[in-house]
């Protein structure tokens, strides 16, 4: 069943996230991809994550299609103007892409291109209005389409800091939501208590939430997190539970894996985010009964 | 200079509409020049906007004043009396010398009562036209003295596209090929053979790429 269906269904899905290699070797992602087929309903794939230039999230996607996974491709506007997007958008459609998350491209500053030029034509609203525009029929210069694509569109929450910050991030979403969100991925949850929260507030804007379980992969990386982003709720307990386990990186798996299990309980999705380490996403699953 | 274009009639009335007391400011620099935004068209914008006002039977008082530069916190401060007595400032500057009245005065509503266009230059009575980007990290030392970011369409580096055509561009015959005018100049100068050199993909963060800019200078800032 399709992605669409099972969220129109109430269905809990389960989404991957996988980037596309820089270079033209798709060895290691499509044996990744393999190893969780028919146990994911789709296969989100950034588009140019953290300014690091790759293969883009329409070359991935289509590979995913090759393979017979359902792909969710990001799409955002700093490195395209609206023409090119809206190619791009007709493209993945033809293409059988059926899904897009429309996300805001992260600072050039970071990634490996910092001298690019930014294109920042259209923001997240705009470039959701735009992809209604085109399923409506007519590009954005109102000119009618031969044929229009059909595609289910989410948005997602970026990291809040304190209540104001979720406050003015939960009003954006419902701008979203209103220029046609279909569903939205929360930032990475640590905590099942902070989540409940979270949602309380976020189920008012009435589409799916699929909350992101972000791999921890070492005890350094889980107190990176809670040195620097306090607020995103890594707890002394997780990082004493890392570092005390006898396994620490099956530890890890299994913390992802229970907090995905965790929120079966509570979302309609989940996404799970695992950087480089694709090929433990079985493990993961496993340990999430999923 | 920075070019500004007066808004039109009906946009500025609108901004007005709310208020009773406003206050008009002009800048002394850029704008008037340019003839958008000075003491003068302080002076014509405020009679047509009270002639508005009369024919629909409403009153707006309008205090005008020009300051010597609105870009400059140190002119900016001599509004304070003025700005007390009004509900509203509109401003003829650039924007921004708008936006300096706005960090000035926190609680008043600020008003652009023109389009702030670009830096340019004037090449005849009554003409303005674009020139610098300010893409901070000049070439002009290596095209000849003429800009290739901001008057070639393209803003392309290497030498004219396929479409410039006996000295314009393909946007529109009233357009100059910038790549055109950077050529003869370079002949003029017998500087051919620079032409030849490859400027290789820009650095775009000097320009607005990189995200709102800021100079400091240590030896000055206190
Ligand atoms: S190269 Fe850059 S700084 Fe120099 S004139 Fe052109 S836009 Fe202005
Ligand atoms: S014709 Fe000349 S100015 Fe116009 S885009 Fe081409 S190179 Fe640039």
């Amino acid at each position: 069943m399709s992605l669409k269906k099972r969220l129109s269904k109430g269905e809990f899905v389960v989404l991957a996230e996988m980037n596309p290699p820089k270079g033209v070797d798709i060895t290691r992602l499509l044996s990744s991809a393999r190893l969780i087929k028919g146990r994911v309903d789709g296969v989100v794939i950034p588009d140019m994550d953290v300014g690091v230039m790759r293969m883009s999230a329409l070359g991935g996607g289509v590979l995913m299609n090759q393979l017979g996974m359902e792909a969710v491709i990001h799409v955002y506007g700093r490195d395209r103007n609206s023409m090119a997007i809206q190619g791009d958008i007709l493209a993945a459609h033809v293409l059988g892409i059926q899904n897009l998350i429309v996300t805001t491209g992260e600072d050039m500053a970071n990634g490996d291109h910092p001298s690019a030029k930014v294109v920042d034509e259209l923001d997240v609203v705009g470039l959701l209005s735009a992809v209604q525009s085109l399923e409506d029929g007519a590009d954005l210069s109102g000119i009618a389409l031969e044929g229009s694509p059909s595609l289910l569109t989410g948005c997602a929450i970026e990291a809040y800091k304190d209540d104001a910050s979720l406050e003015k991030e939960l009003e954006l979403a419902a701008k979203k939501v209103e220029a046609g969100a279909e569903f939205i991925i929360t930032p990475p949850v640590y905590d099942l208590k902070s989540f409940d929260s979270f949602y309380a507030k976020a189920s008012a804007l009435k589409v799916p939430i699929i909350p992101t379980v972000f791999l921890i992969k070492s005890v350094g990386v889980a107190r990176y997190i809670a040195r620097n982003e306090p607020w995103a709720g890594v707890s002394d307990d997780l990082i004493k539970r890392i570092r005390q386990a006898a396994d620490r990186e099956n530890e890890c798996l299994k913390i992802a894996g229970e907090l995905a299990a965790g929120l079966r309980e509570k979302a309609q999705g989940v996404k799970i985010v695992t950087i480089g380490w694709e090929t433990k996403l079985p493990v993961i699953l496993d340990y999430a009964g999923m | 200079m920075i070019t500004a274009e007066r808004k039109p009639m009906e946009e500025i009335v609108e901004c007005a509409r709310n208020f009773s007391r406003v206050l008009l400011v002009g800048c002394n620099e850029c704008v008037t020049v340019c003839a958008a935004g000075g003491r003068k068209e302080v002076g014509l914008l405020a009679s047509a906007l009270r002639m508005h006002f009369m024919k629909e039977g409403k009153n707006l008082e309008i205090i005008e004043t020009t300051l010597e530069r609105q870009c400059d916190p140190e002119y900016i401060d001599e509004l304070a009396d003025s700005v007390g007595q009004v509900d509203a400032v509109l401003s003829m500057a650039c924007g921004c010398g708008v936006q300096e009245i706005a960090r000035r005065y926190k609680d008043k509503h600020v008003f652009p009562m023109v389009n702030t266009k670009f830096m340019g230059a004037s090449e005849r009575q009554g003409v303005w036209a674009e020139r610098c980007q300010g893409c901070g990290d000049c070439v002009l030392g290596i095209t000849g003295g003429i800009c290739p970011i901001a008057r070639c369409s393209k803003r392309i580096l290497n030498g004219p596209c396929g479409g410039s055509t006996g000295g314009k561009c393909e946007i529109s015959p009233d357009v100059d090929c910038a790549w055109q005018l950077i050529w003869d100049r370079m002949k003029s100068l017998g500087q051919e053979d620079r032409y030849e050199e490859v400027m290789g993909a820009r650095d775009w963060r000097t320009s607005r790429d990189g995200g709102p800019r800021r100079i400091i200078r240590e030896d000055m800032a206190l």
